[in-house]
């Protein structure tokens, strides 16, 4: 029996498979690794300073929740750098100090907030801002589990000293 | 290879595994492109967050979102276009319009004073004052908007 060879020709084939990987390799862009801190941004509400639950025998009837408001303000240094920052009216040295403080209100049982505003500085960078919620996203509970505090509202600082401007 | 009867030697190659190759390599590329660009723009320099989270795909498919690039100076660069402050105002209540124009075509009906669903996402440059960003937060929120994802770079 006379056997039959067939030879496909696999040659143009690849000519044009190779066309197509330059097509791609060409308009290949490797998308950057962008992350996001979702949240909802309320409006700035009238902002209360935080304190310790009253006792239920107290004269002073207990604040309404929604009121109670963590307070950070940011202002802004040389280079619109942070400048000055406190939180709840306590100054705050570093990223670090920051995170700890937050930290300890979060995990207190007694002082409780419904949200955070945060004062800032009209000049200062995008990129300061971005490190502080950085920081509040990054939270943890005393049981080690994240615990982020994403009920922000933003206000601006005006001109004048200490003053809000929400 | 191959020798034919007047002593011709002929190469021929195997270009199978080759092929597959290529193909695989195609199917790559194919897979991981990205024609779209997802409103990214180029000029603007994220800053870096290490506790950003990358969007889930799920939701950036299915949530409406309303992307605003702001370049250092502030301006809103909108489909490639530099705008000013009131153009960047007007594109954003206008945006907002035909957010709510879509709610009446499916529902019926708007409710007065009733948050969009659509997500504003944020990708601001990172050496951009608070100012104009703040400024277009409020112009944002005031004319609906409550959900809001502020991009940054996973870094460090």
């Amino acid at each position: 029996m006379r056997s039959m060879e067939i030879e496909i020709p696999v040659t143009p084939m690849l000519d044009m498979a190779f066309q197509l990987l330059t097509f791609f390799i060409l308009t290949y862009r490797p998308a950057p690794s962008e992350g996001q801190f979702s949240m909802n941004l309320l409006p700035a509400q009238a902002a209360t300073e935080i304190t310790k639950e009253q006792p239920k025998d107290s004269q002073t009837p207990s604040l309404d929740a929604s009121l109670r408001t963590l307070k950070t303000t940011l202002r802004a240094g040389e280079g619109g750098l942070i400048g000055e920052m406190t939180l709840a009216d306590k100054p705050i040295t570093d990223m670090a100090g920051l995170k700890t403080e937050l930290e300890s209100f979060v995990n207190d049982p007694v002082l409780s907030f419904d949200q955070a505003v945060i004062n800032v500085d009209p000049q200062l960078r995008y990129s300061e801002v971005m490190k502080v919620i950085d920081v509040f996203s990054s939270l943890k509970g005393a049981d080690g589990k994240p615990k982020p505090l994403t009920k922000i509202s933003f206000s601006e600082l005006s001109e004048g000293p200490g003053g809000a401007n929400p | 290879m191959s020798a034919s009867l007047n002593g011709e030697v002929r190469a021929e190659p195997n270009l199978t595994p080759l092929l597959d190759v290529v193909f695989q390599l195609i199917t790559f590329f194919m897979l991981v492109i990205n024609f779209s660009q997802d409103n990214f723009d180029s000029r603007i320099k994220l800053p870096v967050a290490g506790s950003a989270r990358p969007q889930d795909d799920a939701a950036r498919l299915n949530d409406e979102r309303l992307v605003l690039n702001i370049d250092s100076k502030g301006n809103l660069i909108f489909n490639g276009q530099v705008l000013s402050a009131d153009e960047a105002n007007g594109k954003i209540k206008l945006e907002a319009q035909i957010a709510r124009q879509n709610i009446k075509t499916l529902r019926g009906k708007v409710t007065q004073g009733e948050a969009l669903p659509a997500r504003v996402v944020i990708r601001a440059d990172r050496d951009t004052p608070f100012s104009p960003i703040f400024a277009m937060i409020k112009t944002c929120q005031n004319n609906g908007y409550e959900k809001f994802d502020l991009k940054a770079m996973n870094g460090p």
